[in-house]
């Protein structure tokens, strides 16, 4: 092929010169007669556009396809980046809920303990969280964060607001170990709370079933019965009386025939043991206001109305009785002077 | 007849993809002239006569297609293959640096020219703008894209030339 170009035999370059030159001012001119409209292609100008339209449209779909390829490339980029933020954030607020929980929850814990603290009025309390649990499985002792610097002492007993978690065991100076009253080492002086029973007897732990402690000592004709609440009689001293321990679940009778047991399911979760509430001193409870009596039907009154009526009665009464008495007075002093004036004109 | 075939195919799709491909990457408007780089690339391998023919009609395409001014661009293509064709005697074809480094040469010769018709039309122009606006985006892509385009243009030559 080279060799055929080689063969070719080449223009004169003078001519190819001149051809260039023409070319040169032809094009020259043809800018400016185009530019003032003296002459007008529309033909050819026609002709390149439909020679060169398969030509952009294929180049125009290939770009289209690319440009869609690039901002699929680059909207899944984004995704990716947007994706990998989002995760962070998810994280981010997972481990904030968690904490917002703890939190709503240790919230809730201290707000029931509040309250049975204001309830409580008959008891010192100091609210105490649990901080250990002793590992060994057969007997039930936690370790609070308070001890004898903040007034806790050995056999000081420890309630929430459930009701009754047991007895501080030992005190040291700032936390305190506590017998649940599930330990089968812990008794607890307890009776049956419905008024026509209020049958006595002791609650203690089973080893058999740690999470159930058990009522005993219960005669086989006691009147015990399934769901009947029971309660701390405060024999022994160191339960307050009236403490919540938790309801009868079964009943069975013991092996020698005159005695029965109750086994209790406590009103405490002591799975779920967080908050408690040490009783660092107990009085007697105040006496429960009178409850409202019964009125007939239709004849209905308002008591705090009537006995504001009889406060005014009375002190009307009450008043009328001191003008009564001004008026005797006065009126005996009247007499008494009446009476001296005629002594002194008697005796002239 | 077929070199002919394949020439004015080659011309087509540079201008083709010139003007519905490249419109993907412009800045501002501006894209890269392949054409100019083909004619550039045409005329160091091929000598001033090819350079300035194929100026000529890769120049009337354009000017015929696009709607510019009519001519400014087959003027300033006939230049670019007159200018670097006559390099093309005292060079090495094999050379692919010389032809990277004269695109933006051509780019601005391109330019100046455009400019000066436009001028010479009485139209008010301010070069420094225009330079700012169109040459500098225009000489960024030209260095770009030189490459490939020569590389193109050299293999196709080299296919005319073994047959």
């Amino acid at each position: 092929m080279e060799q055929k170009y080689r063969q070719k035999k080449p223009k004169p370059p003078t001519k190819k010169i001149a051809a260039i030159v023409v070319a040169f001012i032809a094009v020259f001119c043809l800018i400016f007669l185009s530019a003032s409209g003296k002459i007008e292609l529309p033909f050819f100008g026609k002709t390149a556009m439909v020679i060169l339209s398969p030509f952009q449209n294929f180049f125009s779909w290939t770009g289209s396809q690319l440009s869609y390829l690039k901002s699929s490339i680059t909207e899944i980029q984004y995704l990716q980046r947007q994706n990998r933020e989002l995760r962070e954030e998810v994280e981010l607020l997972r481990a904030q809920n968690l904490t917002a929980s703890e939190y709503a929850s240790e919230n809730q814990r201290l707000r029931a303990l509040l309250g049975y603290k204001q309830v409580s009025t008959q008891f010192d309390l100091v609210a105490a969280g649990v901080i250990g649990r002793e590992s060994v499985t057969w007997s039930s002792v936690i370790v609070i964060n308070r001890g004898t610097l903040d007034g806790v002492a050995n056999n000081m007993a420890v309630v929430t607001e459930m009701g009754l978690v047991g007895h501080v065991l030992e005190a040291s100076a700032n936390t305190s170990k506590v017998q649940l009253i599930l330990d089968p080492r812990s008794s607890v002086g307890t009776l049956v709370q419905r008024p026509d029973s209020r049958v006595a007897g002791i609650v203690e732990g089973d080893m058999n079933d740690p999470n159930h402690p058990r009522m005993v000592n219960i005669p086989k004709d006691a009147n015990v019965q399934v769901e009947d609440a029971v309660v701390t009689s405060g024999f022994g001293g160191v339960y307050p009386k009236g403490i919540v321990v938790g309801k009868i679940k079964e009943i069975h009778n013991e092996e020698g025939g005159l005695l029965k047991y109750g086994v209790i399911e406590t009103s405490v979760n002591f799975e779920k043991l967080e908050d408690v509430a040490v009783i660092v001193a107990s009085r007697e409870a105040p006496p429960e206001p009178l409850p409202p009596i019964l009125q007939t039907q239709g004849t209905e009154t308002d008591p705090y109305e009537t006995a504001e009526q009889l406060r005014k009665a009375q002190e009307n009464l009450q008043q009328a009785q001191e003008n009564v008495q001004q008026q005797q007075q006065q009126q005996l002093q009247q007499a008494q002077e009446q009476a001296g004036e005629q002594v002194g004109g008697t005796t002239e | 007849m077929r070199i002919l075939v394949i020439l004015i195919v080659l011309v087509l799709t540079m201008y083709a993809a010139q003007t519905s491909l490249l419109t993907y990457l412009d800045y501002n408007g501006v894209s890269a002239n392949l054409l100019l780089l083909l004619t550039v690339s045409a005329a160091f391998l091929r000598g001033p006569y090819f350079g300035v023919t194929l100026g000529f009609f890769a120049g009337i395409l354009q000017d015929l297609t696009s709607g510019d001014f009519f001519g400014c661009a087959t003027f300033a293509y006939m230049t670019v293959g007159v200018i670097f064709g006559k390099f093309s005697e005292r060079v090495v074809k094999d050379q692919f640096l010389i032809p990277i480094v004269s695109a933006p040469v051509a780019a601005a010769i391109y330019f100046f020219i455009t400019v000066g018709f436009i001028h010479l039309l009485g139209y008010p122009i301010d070069i420094e703008k225009a330079a700012n606006t169109n040459l500098v985006p225009l000489l960024f892509y030209q260095i770009i894209f030189a490459l490939p385009v020569h590389k193109i243009v050299y293999d196709f030559d080299k296919s005319v030339v073994s047959g």
